[in-house]
């Protein structure tokens, strides 16, 4: 019951995190956030999906997620850009907080999966926190492999599960 | 006579803990020492099993019943040809004897059979066992209960038979816990050795993950998200009490040491290690220490050694740790990922999983020296999470060589592959109790 209202606070709060992004441009949170994403350098046609590294069909959000390789939770160079843009906008929005949800993709097995998405999402709020973000503003969870974004089952889809998933407070 | 020399067990008398019979009327002769007839590895035993008579309506359905249940019990243990009784198998006369010579001359090397009456309200079942070939009484034993116990009547007959005939103790009235997403969730359930009686035993609509029985089955232990994140829970079955253990980070993947200590891994103190906890939550103290993931124990008998995945190197590996002295010492060097190790109820064996070049999953064993390494499934996908029978004589195991993940059941060397239930959703992270 407790989770299952979780779960709706969280999809609620993904939809509003969404809604933030595209509706209120003229904002100094949304406004920091694009042009920081401008400033990564990546070609947008201005539509969620072209966002660059860290947004997708799964984040739409203010800030955008992080990728892993397999069995990894190394921070390869892209990802820590993409961590040091979400610093920022933890920076210019103190009020608000962030669950960060560690991902596997489904192939090996889920015991070891559950450790190593605890392992990525780790690894991306102490990142964070040595950016100067309060550790008391970043909560982390895994699911392993659990809940993933895209039920495929090749190199595309495992790829986008192998994530640091983002959820704004 | 002669043919009875071979090999002596001494057969203690069988206490069914878990099944309602009454003790006074389960009586076995030959309770002092069984020869056993046979030597081991000569292939299946040739048995007659006899239709178990009975006078009136309701006590031939419960006869009808039994013969069922015990034939279906023997089958699923894969160590007897049931031949069909012989028609001239009693002899005329009042006391209708045995007709051994008949029982010879079909093959039988044992036959069983018995009938069933009612007393005071009971269902009450006696049953004889012979050697076929020495005409020899090996087992008489009588059995009472409701007609609600029926199953567990027949399944006692069988444990009791089995365990004369090899001298091991069997899985009957043991337990499989495992996950199943039937209902949309990932929910814990039971069922019984052979995939019947299944019963949900958690409705959290969250996720819950690998349960486990305490040696014992007092107390369940198990992983669920109800809380927000992966936390252990140990539920007392008697009076059906919950401990969790409160402490930041995860809580996965418990592996009991023995009815009072429960090792998982816990992540409050940064890194993710392996700690004992009591079945109340609390910590009795850390085992592992070690730079990455540390996962998946599983204890040895006796409870002083304890095998686990470790990435200390990389991929996960199996590694095994003295618990007295801390020593470890890497198990596993063939294959890059090795995971989910069960140690066997014998202390000789363990089982785990290896995620292979080919893609496939596949169970190995291997002995707990690292010596005689041999692969148990192949060429049928991804087959996971492997768990011993009570005997050893089994393993449990999830396989998605039919689609999604399903558990199957195979003997200790990989023989007899099939499925252990119908059910609907996936079934995953089976556990097979130690008790009965």
């Amino acid at each position: 019951m407790n989770t299952r209202i979780r779960g709706l606070i969280v999809v609620m709060m993904i939809a509003s995190a969404g809604c933030s992004s595209k509706n209120v441009a003229t904002s100094p949170d949304a406004g920091t956030d694009t042009s920081q994403l401008q400033q990564g350098g990546i070609a947008g046609s201005g539509s969620q999906s072209g966002r660059g590294y860290g947004f997708d069909e799964y984040q739409t959000g203010p800030i955008g997620d992080v990728f892993f390789d397999f069995d990894s939770s190394m921070l390869a160079q892209e990802a820590q850009d993409r961590l040091v843009q979400n610093a920022a906008w933890m920076k210019s929005n103190p009020g608000r907080s962030v669950l960060i949800e560690g991902h596997c993709d489904d192939r090996g097995t889920s015991e070891y999966n559950i450790a190593l998405g605890e392992r990525r999402a780790v690894t991306a709020k102490e990142y964070l926190v040595r950016l100067g973000v309060s550790s008391s503003r970043l909560e982390s969870v895994t699911y392993g492999e659990e809940r993933p974004f895209d039920k495929g089952q090749n190199e595309e889809a495992w790829a986008k599960n192998r994530r640091a998933h983002f959820v704004v407070k | 006579m002669i043919g009875f020399s071979k090999v002596i067990i001494s057969a203690a008398l069988l206490l069914l803990a878990g099944i309602l019979l009454n003790p006074l009327a389960a009586i076995a002769v030959e309770q002092g020492e069984y020869i056993a007839i046979r030597k081991q590895g000569t292939g299946k035993i040739a048995i007659v099993l006899d239709r178990t008579s009975a006078k009136g309506k309701t006590e031939s359905a419960w006869a009808q019943s039994l013969d069922a249940i015990v034939k279906d019990g023997l089958v699923f243990s894969d160590l007897f040809s049931i031949l069909p009784p012989p028609s001239n198998i009693r002899a005329e006369g009042k006391d209708k004897a045995v007709n051994f010579s008949a029982l010879s001359s079909v093959g039988s090397e044992v036959y069983a059979g018995g009938s069933v009456s009612k007393k005071s309200g009971k269902v009450h079942l006696d049953m004889e066992v012979y050697d076929t070939f020495g005409s020899k009484l090996l087992l008489k034993k009588s059995y009472t209960g409701s007609e609600a116990e029926l199953r567990s009547m027949g399944h006692a007959f069988c444990a009791d038979l089995i365990e004369m005939l090899t001298g091991k103790k069997s899985y009957f009235g043991s337990k499989i816990v495992f996950v199943s997403s039937k209902t949309g969730n990932k929910e814990i359930y039971q069922c019984d050795f052979d995939g019947q009686g299944v019963q949900q035993l958690t409705n959290f609509r969250s996720i819950s993950l690998t349960p486990v029985f305490s040696p014992d089955g007092r107390y369940l232990a198990y992983t669920s998200y109800t809380s927000g994140r992966p936390t252990l829970y140990v539920k007392n079955l008697a009076d059906n009490t919950i401990a969790s253990v409160v402490k930041n980070g995860v809580s996965v993947d418990p592996g009991w040491r023995n009815t009072g200590e429960v090792a998982t891994t816990l992540s409050f103190e940064g890194d993710q290690e392996i700690y004992l906890v009591r079945p109340d939550g609390s910590i009795t103290r850390r085992i592992t220490s070690s730079r990455g993931i540390d996962v998946s124990p599983t204890f040895s008998p006796d409870g002083s050694r304890m095998a686990f995945v470790s990435a200390r190197n990389g991929l996960p590996q199996i590694f095994i740790q003295d618990m007295q002295t801390g020593a470890v010492k890497r198990l596993t060097y063939s294959g890059r990922y090795n995971t989910q190790p069960s140690w066997s109820p014998g202390g000789d064996k363990i089982a785990y999983t290896t995620w292979e070049k080919s893609g496939e999953i596949n169970i190995f064993v291997i002995n707990a020296d690292g010596s005689g390494l041999k692969r148990l499934t192949s060429g049928a996908r991804e087959n996971e999470s492997p768990s011993w029978s009570p005997d050893g004589s089994m393993i449990v195991f999830t396989s998605n060589r039919q689609g999604g993940k399903r558990l199957y059941v195979m003997g200790s060397n990989g023989e007899n592959q099939r499925r252990l239930l119908q059910m609907e959703g996936e079934q995953m992270q089976p556990s097979w109790s130690l008790f009965r």
